[in-house]
C-alpha cells in the first residue's frame, strides 16, 4: 500500500471509530479522540467562507469537549433521540509538519422518540489529524463545516 | 393603541382575558392567516438585520416579515433600503441567496426586469418590441411597476422595517423604556457581526416570544444557569414593559454559583456542578451597571440576549402555526480587542441551537406544540403567577409579561 494510502486507511479508521462512539452511546470516549489542546467547531458553511467564529459548538480544550459530555448527560433537557452519522471517503489533502489535513463529508441523521428518522445535516469535516504515540492517531482540529444552515433541529450530541 | 376592529375568525377570548391563552392561537390556521395580515403586515415594526452585515453599495441581507421576502439593501447613496423581494412583473423571488451583493441595480433572473436600490423599475427588456413589433402596451409605466418598499428605521446599527405606512415612528413604537434598554446594548458603537445561525423549532411562533418573558422556567429549567448562579429567581431583578405592555425587558444581577438560598424548590440545581475548563464562564464586566443579563423583546418577533459577554438578536420567523424559524446573530463591537472576543465566542457556547442554556429552551417549545396540538382548541393555558394584571414588578415571579404580550396581541387580532 502506497504511503498515501496507508494514511487514508489509518485516518479513515479513526473517523469510523469517532463516529460509531458517539452515535452507539460511548460520549464519554469522545474527548479521548482529541490531542490537548485541540479546537472543536460545529460551523455553517456560510459562516466558515465568509471567516466569521461563531460555531453551534467551539471548543479549545479536551477539558471543554468533557463539559460538554457532562452537561449532554447531566444537565440538558431534551426530548431523547439518536444520531447517526453516515461517512463518506477521507481525502488526504496535505501532510506537512507531522499533521495530516484530511477532508471526510457526511450525513447525519436522527431518529427522534417516535421512531421517526430525519436527515439532520450533511456536512464535511475538516480535520487536522496527529500522531499520539504507539500507532494512534487524534484530532487536533476537527471542524464540521455544516451545508444544511437551517438546522431541522437542535443539536443535541456531538457531531 | 386603537383596536383593529372585528376578527374574521368570530373567536371569543376567555373571559378571564389575558391570564388565559386559548390553544386555537397555537393550532387554527385561519388565525395564523390572520396574523400575517394584522401583525406582520400591520402597524408594527419588524427585524431586518444588522447594518454591519450589509457594509457597502450593492450589499443585501434577505430575510422574512412574516412569511413575506425582503430584502435589506444598502444604497448606492450609503441608506439602507427595505424591498419586498418580490418581482411585479409576474412575482418571482429576486435575490435567491441569503445574502450577497447585487451589483449596481437588483435583476430578477426570468426575464431581467431591473430595478434600482429604492425599488423603481429602471429595464424591462423589450419594452418597446423589435422590429417594431411586441413591445410592452402603450400606457405601461414603469412609475406604476416597482418593488413593494417598507418604511425603515435603522436604530444604533439595527433595521426594523414595517408594511404598514401608519404605523408610529420606531421611537414611539417601543416607548421610552424600550428604547433605554435597547440603546444600553446598542449603543452607537459600530457592531461586528461574529455569526448566524439558523434552526427550526417545532413551535408555533408565539410559544418562542413568551418564553423570553417566562422568568419563571429560567430558574427552573435550565440547570446550568442556576448551578452557576448566572440566573436565580431569588436574585436582584426586575422587568419592564412599554405601555402596551408588547414588549419587555428582563433585568437581572448574577449572584455566586453554588449558593443554596432560593433553591429551595429548584429540583434541577447542582450545587457541585463545575466546569473542567472554567474558561467558558469568567466574564469581564460588559456594561456600565451590575446587570449581568438583559432579556429585551420586541413584539412581534425579536429578541435582543445580552448575558455576560454574549450579545445577539433572535428573529422569530414564523412558518405556520406549528413551526418558526430561530435565527441569532451574535455580535460584538468592533472596538473589541482580542481578549474580549474571546470570551464573546467561549461563553456563546451557552447559546445557540446546542446552547448550554437555550438548548433547553427549544425542547421545551416542542413539547409544548405537541401537548397543544393534541388538545381542544378552547383548552386554554393559565397565566396567574404574579397575579393576573400586567404591571411592571421588581421581582421576576411572575407572568406579567406573558399577559402583556397577549394584550397588545388581542387589540392588533380585533380578540376582545
Amino acid at each position: 500500500m502506497s504511503g498515501i494510502e496507508e494514511l487514508r486507511r489509518r485516518v479513515e479508521t479513526l473517523q469510523i471509530d469517532y463516529v460509531q462512539c458517539i452515535d452507539d452511546g460511548e460520549l464519554e470516549r469522545w474527548p479521548e479522540m482529541f490531542a490537548d489542546p485541540c479546537f472543536y467547531h460545529i460551523v455553517a458553511r456560510d459562516n466558515f467562507e465568509a471567516g466569521r467564529p461563531i460555531g453551534v459548538m467551539r471548543y479549545e480544550s479536551v477539558a471543554m469537549l468533557r463539559d460538554q459530555v457532562t452537561a449532554t448527560r447531566h444537565a440538558a433537557m431534551f426530548a431523547p433521540r439518536t444520531i447517526r452519522h453516515i461517512l463518506g471517503g477521507t481525502r488526504i489533502v496535505g501532510e506537512a509538519d507531522r499533521e495530516i489535513s484530511a477532508h471526510t463529508n457526511v450525513a447525519i441523521y436522527q431518529t427522534d422518540a417516535d421512531g421517526e428518522t430525519l436527515l439532520m445535516m450533511t456536512a464535511q469535516y475538516r480535520d487536522l489529524i496527529v500522531e499520539a504515540g504507539a500507532d494512534e492517531l487524534r484530532f487536533r482540529e476537527k471542524r464540521v463545516v455544516y451545508d444544511t444552515l437551517l438546522l431541522p433541529d437542535s443539536v443535541v450530541y456531538p457531531l | 393603541m386603537e383596536g383593529a376592529g372585528p376578527n374574521s375568525n368570530d373567536r371569543a377570548w376567555p373571559e378571564q382575558g389575558s391570564a388565559r391563552i386559548p390553544y386555537w392561537v397555537y393550532q387554527d390556521p385561519e388565525v395564523y392567516a390572520l396574523e400575517q395580515e394584522r401583525i406582520f403586515s400591520g402597524p408594527t415594526w419588524n427585524y431586518v438585520g444588522l447594518e454591519a452585515e450589509i457594509p457597502n453599495p450593492g450589499d443585501y441581507r434577505r430575510t422574512f416579515i412574516g412569511e413575506r421576502s425582503v430584502i435589506a439593501v444598502r444604497g448606492a447613496d450609503g441608506a439602507v433600503n427595505v424591498l419586498e423581494n418580490r418581482c411585479a412583473h409576474r412575482g418571482s423571488r429576486i435575490c435567491q441567496d441569503l445574502a450577497g451583493n447585487a451589483g449596481s441595480a437588483l435583476m430578477c433572473p426570468y426575464h431581467q426586469w431591473t430595478y434600482d436600490f429604492e425599488g423603481r423599475l429602471t429595464g424591462v427588456p423589450f419594452r418597446s418590441g423589435v422590429k417594431g413589433k411586441g413591445g410592452m402596451a402603450d400606457d405601461f409605466r414603469l412609475e406604476d411597476n416597482g418593488l413593494a418598499r417598507l418604511s425603515c428605521e435603522v436604530l444604533n446599527g439595527v433595521v426594523f422595517a414595517s408594511f404598514d405606512a401608519s404605523a408610529p415612528s420606531l421611537a414611539d413604537y417601543l416607548g421610552p423604556e424600550m428604547v433605554r434598554y435597547f440603546t444600553r446594548v446598542f449603543d452607537g458603537r459600530a457592531l461586528r457581526v461574529l455569526g448566524i445561525q439558523r434552526q427550526r423549532i417545532d413551535s408555533n411562533w408565539k410559544i418562542q416570544m413568551e418564553n423570553l418573558k417566562d422568568p419563571y422556567h429560567a430558574g427552573l429549567l435550565h440547570m446550568f444557569l442556576v448551578s452557576f448562579g448566572l440566573f436565580r429567581l431569588d436574585q436582584e431583578s426586575f422587568m419592564v414593559m412599554d405601555e402596551t405592555r408588547g414588549h419587555s425587558c428582563v433585568l437581572s444581577k448574577r449572584s455566586e454559583a453554588g449558593e443554596r438560598e432560593g433553591t429551595e424548590d429548584v429540583t434541577r440545581f447542582a450545587a457541585d456542578y463545575r466546569l473542567e475548563d472554567a474558561r467558558l464562564l469568567e466574564p469581564a464586566t460588559e456594561f456600565d451597571d451590575d446587570i449581568t443579563l438583559s432579556i429585551q423583546t420586541i413584539f412581534p418577533s425579536i429578541i435582543i440576549q445580552a448575558q455576560l459577554n454574549t450579545l445577539a438578536t433572535r428573529h422569530v420567523i414564523p412558518k405556520g402555526p406549528g413551526a418558526h424559524e430561530l435565527v441569532w446573530t451574535f455580535f460584538g463591537y468592533d472596538d473589541d480587542d482580542a481578549e474580549r472576543n474571546t470570551l464573546r465566542l467561549r461563553q456563546s457556547n451557552l447559546m445557540g441551537p446546542a446552547g448550554y442554556v437555550t438548548l433547553d429552551d427549544a425542547e421545551a417549545l416542542e413539547i409544548s406544540q405537541i401537548g397543544v396540538d393534541g388538545a381542544s382548541p378552547d383548552a386554554a393555558a393559565v397565566l396567574d403567577l404574579g397575579g393576573r394584571d400586567v404591571e411592571p414588578t421588581d421581582h421576576l415571579v411572575t407572568e406579567a409579561m406573558v399577559r402583556g404580550f397577549y394584550e397588545l396581541y388581542r387589540d392588533l387580532m380585533g380578540y376582545a
